[in-house]
């Protein structure tokens, strides 16, 4: 909404708002195109099923803080509320049975509601204590990691289950299910951002507060809801992540915040609110594991990665923002 | 009249600076006194507070260490938190500035076993303890310069572990279950870790005997089990069938490893790891993982904080110790198929009882400088 009304027509005729729109997916053609170049492999359906296992859990994660972004906010709790999840999961599952042909499948709803609550505690921390929400969740964050970490006293927690393992053992169509799980809540996540009042009220509060509030919306019940809901995709993340690797502990938060935050940016959801999406975020996602796992397979050494994805982000920006109409940056 | 204001401030200026003079070494020598006196006047502390300066409990690595300071406690009747924790989170200056207020705090006494974090910052801890009259110990992180002789009791011992030699006799068992040919691949530390160099320097060490296998990649994947299994996927990815056999360089690596390959259903791929950590075990017996290296963290830690405590209370002296005795090598052992369910019922199910008095029983010999 930031950028209407500045639409310019390059020579070719292509509207800058279009190209801006345009911009994460064709970063990501070119990229793969790129690294298919060098190495015929990175196209095989294969690698696809590689890269989308390794996505699967930080897109939730990443289409959870989405939602707050889009209202002008932020959240930094994922890494916390994620382990925790991750270790509740664990915890409860073991214990009601160990696999999901017993009652031990409650674990999945309980995890869910795990997050839940940690992201509503954190929306409230931020309304009601008007505590930005920039701190107010990344502390929340460091609460979660040391729940996750008194939880386990640092140990890991194995989950064996065949059935539950099939996420990533079971294919169909040569991917995993955790891939079309995940793209089960991508949908779910479409359908609450465009089909849902809550959605939209997204949106309201990031493209203009101050008309929100003058409009009778009542932001603050938003803003929690919105923490609430993305605490619900985080634990699904934390989910997938735990199908992903079969263990359970303090570390499987780890990176979270720097591969979502990074996705969403890149993606093209602006961080002052109100432009963008979830599918954006799934643009944002596959740029940030199509380069993780195109780098290796072209035989770039790793850490030259992190300093292209921090040049990418400078990139997103600079495309998705209409510098002329700022006056001053702080 | 000018002269004479002129001789006025000049005087009052000498006055002033004989003062501060005065002042400055009035309160310096207090201090030096309250620093040095005690400590030059009693040979050992009584009842010291016993403290563990590490980066933090999330890692199994560090949990296993304090698990074996906080036993070594016990031990002395205490409650187990009676162990102070200084948690650095991997920063020099935490490190430092936490260990300096416990110091101040406890005035000198302090029996402190500690992880600096980085070698540099060793000289700066070691120098404050000793200065405070207080006694240390240092694990895995110090400067090759500094010896633990060169200041007198306080510095007791530094021990670390030498990864080279190991990583290298996991690296043959590798390439002999390869048959001594196909293609290898290593999934490293975080590439500037000394631990992570070394252990590939073991393979690289072994590969030598073996020409017809090929080093197709190596890759940081920063001891971490989510990231390893990244890199596995896109080496799968990159080498396919070319990989016939992979070198981890610790434990959370191999477990993401076997996942990866998990998913692409293949259940028999040599793999050799490091650490010893109990799971990576039980996967040893499982003939999952090849082999292991324990290097005994729990002892590492107990009888780190023991040697502190010990040499504090003044049970035996320091520097009457030979050199091996302070600078020392901790154990090693290989954990293979055969032998790892008798080693997991001697070392993890239950943990043995430690004699921490037992100061260098388990070590491995000096340090050695290359």
């Amino acid at each position: 909404m930031a950028i209407t009304g500045t639409t310019r027509k390059t020579s070719a005729g292509i509207g800058r708002e279009t190209l801006v729109r345009w911009a994460p997916l064709l970063v990501l053609l070119v990229l793969c195109a790129f690294f298919a170049l060098m190495e015929p492999r990175f196209l095989s359906t294969r690698n696809f099923a590689r890269i989308l296992i390794a996505a699967s859990p930080a897109l939730m994660v990443a289409i959870g803080v989405t939602f707050i972004i889009i209202m002008g906010s932020i959240d930094l709790s994922m890494e916390g509320t994620v382990s925790v999840s991750a270790v509740a999961f664990a915890f409860c599952f073991l214990w009601l049975g160990g696999t999901l042909a017993s009652w031990a499948w409650l674990a999945i709803p309980i995890a869910m509601l795990v997050g839940a609550a940690l992201g509503f505690i954190n929306g409230l921390i931020h309304v009601k204590l008007k505590i930005p929400s920039f701190m107010a969740s990344l502390a929340m964050g460091f609460v979660g990691t040391g729940l996750a970490m008194v939880l386990t006293g640092g140990d890991r927690i194995r989950i064996e289950d065949e059935l539950f393992r099939a996420l990533l053992t079971e294919r169909i169509l040569n991917f995993p299910l955790m891939v079309y799980v995940a793209g089960i809540f991508l949908l779910i996540a479409w359908f609450i951002q465009t089909r849902t009042t809550l959605g939209r009220n997204f949106y309201a509060v990031g493209g203009g507060e101050d008309l929100a509030i003058a409009s009778g919306l009542n932001v603050n019940r938003v803003r929690i809801m919105g923490f609430t809901l993305a605490g619900v995709f985080f634990a699904v993340g934390a989910l997938l992540a735990v199908g992903r690797i079969g263990i359970a502990e303090t570390a499987t938060g780890n990176n979270f915040m720097f591969l979502s935050i990074t996705a969403v940016v890149v993606g093209g959801t602006a961080l002052w609110g109100g432009i963008g999406g979830v599918w954006n975020t799934l643009v944002g996602v596959l740029i940030v594991f199509v380069i993780g796992n195109g780098m290796v397979v072209i035989g770039l050494p790793g850490y030259v990665q992190d300093a292209v994805l921090g040049l990418l982000v400078i990139l997103a920006v600079i495309l998705s923002t209409d510098r002329k109409s700022i006056s001053f940056v702080k | 009249m000018s002269t004479f204001i002129k001789d006025f401030i000049e005087k009052e200026k000498i006055n002033r600076r004989n003062f501060l003079f005065a002042s400055a070494y009035g309160l310096g020598g207090a201090a030096t006194l309250g620093a040095f006196g005690p400590s030059m006047a009693r040979a050992a502390l009584t009842d010291p507070t016993i403290a563990w300066s590490y980066r933090n409990r999330t890692n199994p690595y560090w949990n296993e260490i304090v698990s074996g300071g906080e036993a070594f406690v016990e031990t002395l009747g205490m409650s187990k938190d009676a162990l102070i924790h200084l948690i650095n989170e991997g920063s020099s200056e935490k490190s430092l500035a936490d260990m300096k207020a416990l110091l101040a705090k406890t005035g000198g006494n302090l029996a402190l076993a500690i992880d600096t974090n980085d070698a540099p910052n060793a000289r700066p801890v070691v120098e404050a303890v000793a200065e405070a009259g207080a006694y240390v110990s240092t694990l895995w992180n110090k400067t090759d310069d500094m010896h633990p002789w060169d200041f007198g009791d306080n510095y007791v011992s530094h021990m670390s572990w030498s990864d080279e030699g190991p990583a290298e006799q996991t690296a043959r068992i590798l390439l002999e279950a390869m048959g001594g040919k196909g293609g290898v691949v290593h999934l490293g530390g975080i590439a500037s870790n000394n631990p992570a160099i070394e252990r590939l320097n073991g393979l690289k060490n072994a590969l030598k005997d073996y020409p017809d296998v090929e080093l197709l990649a190596a890759e940081p994947a920063d001891w971490d089990t989510q990231k390893a299994n990244q890199v596995m996927s896109a080496f799968l990815t990159r080498y396919g069938d070319e990989i016939t056999g992979v070198h981890c360089a610790n434990d959370t690596i191999a477990y993401g490893v076997l996942e990866a390959l998990r998913a692409e259903g293949i259940d028999d791929m040599p793999i050799v790891s490091y650490d010893g950590n109990p799971q990576a075990v039980q996967l040893v017996a499982d003939r999952k993982i090849l082999a292991t290296v324990f290097t005994n963290p729990h002892w590492g830690g107990g009888i780190t904080a023991s040697l502190a405590y010990h040499a504090a209370i003044g049970t035996f002296k320091p520097s009457e110790e030979p050199h091996e005795h302070r600078e020392f090598y901790g154990p090693t052992i290989m954990v293979q198929p055969e032998d790892a369910l008798e080693f997991k019922a001697n070392y993890l199910d239950s943990v043995p009882t430690y004699d921490w008095t037992d100061y260098w029983g388990p070590s491995n010999g000096p340090i050695v400088y290359k």
